[in-house]
């Protein structure tokens, strides 16, 4: 098993036709992973890599019973293609772009909830299931199959976390880039309850950052529900005050909400472990190993 | 992007939020001129236009009783500095009348991922410092995008606020107002504080402020000139030309950082200022690697004052380690400064990289991860 994404998955491809998107699509259909479509307005009835392409999603989705979709259109056009991808019954949607107006995302993030879909990203690196099947730009080759399931705010910060933990023989069983921005489609809690029923992770690694109330949330979660060990780290400690959040995130985070120590507090309470870097990170995972708990 | 307070009224006014009258002075040779045109009734409040804590404080606003007056608080404050910024411009309003003095905001709440209406009876102070002390005083409510802003809001407002809901409809106006601005401009925080009811009953900000989605840019195009217009640390600026961005960190900090992702920025900091070292800066490459866009941004971030090592960073898992090597060569050379630059590169072509990084002069110190960098950066810390 794995979470999210495996062999079943049949994938649309938005944008397909850009620099990134064919890229990518080479790169994921290397992979092993199953792309069955890809759509760009306007290139209906062409192909790309011997994957066919659509005008939309609707029709990608009735001509191959694709179950995922991964959106590599640049961020203005983003919120389009999200919603888009909604309205064609799109159940699990992946997208990445950098710079999607937030305003956007908070419309996507109603109407997915709304309507009952996965929605992931976007400033994210997508999904992987070492082994298995990917969905989004990560270099795959340092991710291994394995049983820990690794979920991170940051591109960099997993990748750095992943090669160690590769490097040292643990493996992953999903890896999922909950992109970096302010209202990401999902969140670590939305995610727990999957690593927490799927038999093939043993532990589960948070790469969190100040800003916001993700880890709070998930604490929550993992105080009631987690059985598997939780590694936590949180990135930003020592960044500069009020740089990007300002003074809107400053009103809702007078009661201490947002900032590392807070994150961390609750994360301990809830029984984590708390990592001070990628590299310790790595040193609880061996430790953990070397106990036969993973 | 926060805006500075005339943009704000500016934007307040475009959407029917009331706001005092005055004009905006930028240039010492028609400051008469503008005062007379404007048509001011006196006194007036002259305010420098800077982005400031304790404006006020720092002699930044000052009262005047006639146009005469004016004119000499505007020749003194215009292109003077305060707390290191120049004051470009300067905003005239006419004096408020008023008794209450309350708070209202529409900001995006990122734990409800919606927008919110802050409210409260005591404005004319610090919100926060109302949330702690007085938090029953001050009241929120989340906006459903599908139900936006409704009458019962403002009823609520009042009510809980143990206001007269003689207010109710001027109150629901002023709402809907704020919130079509909000949305309009990819807003993060629309505040009016205080808000204040003139003497004919009408509300009217007092002081506006405004931050607007910097990814959204794109689209609100007099925003966009706005931002081009304003100053900003001459290096941020130069950053963004190239796509990259550009952090000062501390002041008295002597590393400057460079990775392809915040992420790893920010784990960088953590570690070396756990280790009781500075960080003066950080850039942040983004995607797209090219050995002309790393010189780029190495020149940049050498040019931060203060800056003796030079930490980068690149984990690229795509990028092309050569690229990366020959780019910092580059900058390297034609920075004609001797400091320290410890270099960590993962991804494609990484020997190729490594032999250019060995092949060049001075403190290049070559490092496998994360940890050693920060190792190689504490072995040298007493020339840091």
């Amino acid at each position: 098993m794995s979470i999210l994404i495996d062999q079943e998955t049949r994938l649309i491809v938005q944008g397909i036709t850009g620099r990134e998107g064919r890229f990518h699509t080479e790169q994921m259909l290397s992979y092993g992973t199953r792309v069955v479509a890809g759509v760009t307005p306007g290139k209906g009835g062409s192909d790309v890599l011997g994957v066919p392409v659509f005008n939309t999603v609707r029709e990608a989705k009735e001509a191959t019973d694709a179950n995922a979709t991964i959106i590599f259109v640049p961020a203005k056009f983003t919120k389009d293609s999200v919603l888009e991808a909604i309205d064609a019954g799109m159940k699990l949607i992946f997208t990445i772009a950098e710079h999607v107006p937030v305003h956007d995302m908070m419309f996507c993030y109603q109407i997915a909830r709304a309507r009952g879909v996965r929605l992931f990203g976007p400033n994210s690196f997508g999904v992987i299931s070492p082994g298995k099947c990917k969905a989004g730009f990560m270099a795959h080759r340092m991710f291994t199959p394995g049983n820990v399931g690794v979920m991170s705010r940051s591109a960099t910060n997993c990748y750095e976390t992943v090669l160690m933990l590769s490097n040292n023989g643990i493996g992953q069983s999903t890896c999922v880039g909950n992109g970096g921005d302010m209202i990401p489609g999902s969140t670590f809690v939305d995610v727990l309850p999957d690593f927490q029923a799927d038999p093939e992770t043993k532990a589960i690694v948070i790469i969190g950052e100040i800003g916001g109330n993700e880890e709070e949330l998930a604490a929550a979660y993992i105080k009631e529900h987690a059985t598997k060990p939780v590694v936590a780290m949180i990135a930003g400690k020592n960044a500069p005050k009020d740089r990007s959040m300002g003074h809107a995130g400053a009103i809702v985070s007078a009661d201490g909400t947002g900032s590392a120590q807070s994150k961390e507090a609750a994360l301990q309470d809830a029984g984590a472990i708390i990592a001070q870097s990628t590299q310790h990170i790595l040193e609880i995972m061996l430790e953990l190993k070397s106990k036969g708990k993973i | 992007m926060k805006l500075l307070e005339y943009k704000a009224k500016e934007l307040f006014e475009q959407f029917g939020v009331p706001v005092m009258h005055g004009c905006v002075v930028d240039d010492l040779g028609t400051i008469a001129q503008t005062i007379e045109n404007a048509g001011l009734t006196y006194p007036v409040v002259v305010k420098a236009q800077v982005q400031i804590g304790g404006r006020g404080k720092a002699g930044g606003i000052r009262f005047a009783d006639n146009a005469g007056e004016a004119g000499e608080h505007c020749r003194a404050l215009l292109h003077s500095e305060l707390k290191g910024y120049r004051v470009d411009k300067l905003l005239i309003v006419e004096k408020a009348e008023h008794e209450i003095e309350w708070y209202l905001s529409i900001m995006l709440d990122r734990l409800s991922k919606r927008p919110m209406i802050i409210f409260s009876a005591e404005g004319g102070v610090d919100i926060e410092e109302t949330s702690r002390i007085s938090p029953s005083r001050v009241h929120k409510l989340v906006i459903d995008p599908m139900i936006g802003i409704q009458a019962y809001m403002a009823r609520y407002f009042l009510s809980a606020s143990g206001l007269s809901l003689d207010y109710l409809g001027r109150m629901h106006e002023l709402l809907c107002n704020l919130y079509r601005c909000f949305n309009a401009y990819d807003c993060m925080l629309c505040e009016i504080n205080p808000l204040i009811l003139d003497k004919k009953g009408q509300f009217i900000a007092l002081d506006s402020k405004v931050d607007i989605d910097d990814s959204a840019l794109y689209r609100l195009p007099d925003m966009a000139a706005f931002r081009d217009s304003i100053q900003e640390e001459a290096l941020i600026r130069e950053a963004r030309d190239f796509g990259f961005l550009y952090i000062p960190i501390e002041k008295d900090g002597s590393i400057a950082v460079m990775s392809n992702g915040s992420g790893m920025l920010m784990s960088c900091i953590d570690l070396i200022s756990r280790e009781g070292m500075k960080v003066c800066a950080a850039l942040d490459l983004g995607g797209g690697a090219t050995s002309e866009r790393i010189a780029q941004a190495v020149r940049i971030l050498v040019s931060t004052p203060g800056i003796k090592a030079l930490l980068i960073n690149i984990f690229g898992g795509i990028t092309r380690c050569d690229e990366v090597a020959g780019g910092i060569k580059l900058a390297l050379m034609s920075a004609k400064k001797n400091m320290t630059a410890v270099i960590r590169l993962e991804g494609t072509n990484k020997e190729k990289g490594l032999e250019i990084i060995a092949s060049l002069e001075g403190d290049i110190v070559p490092v496998p991860g994360l940890r050693e960098s920060v190792q190689a950066l504490k072995d040298r810390r007493e020339r840091l």
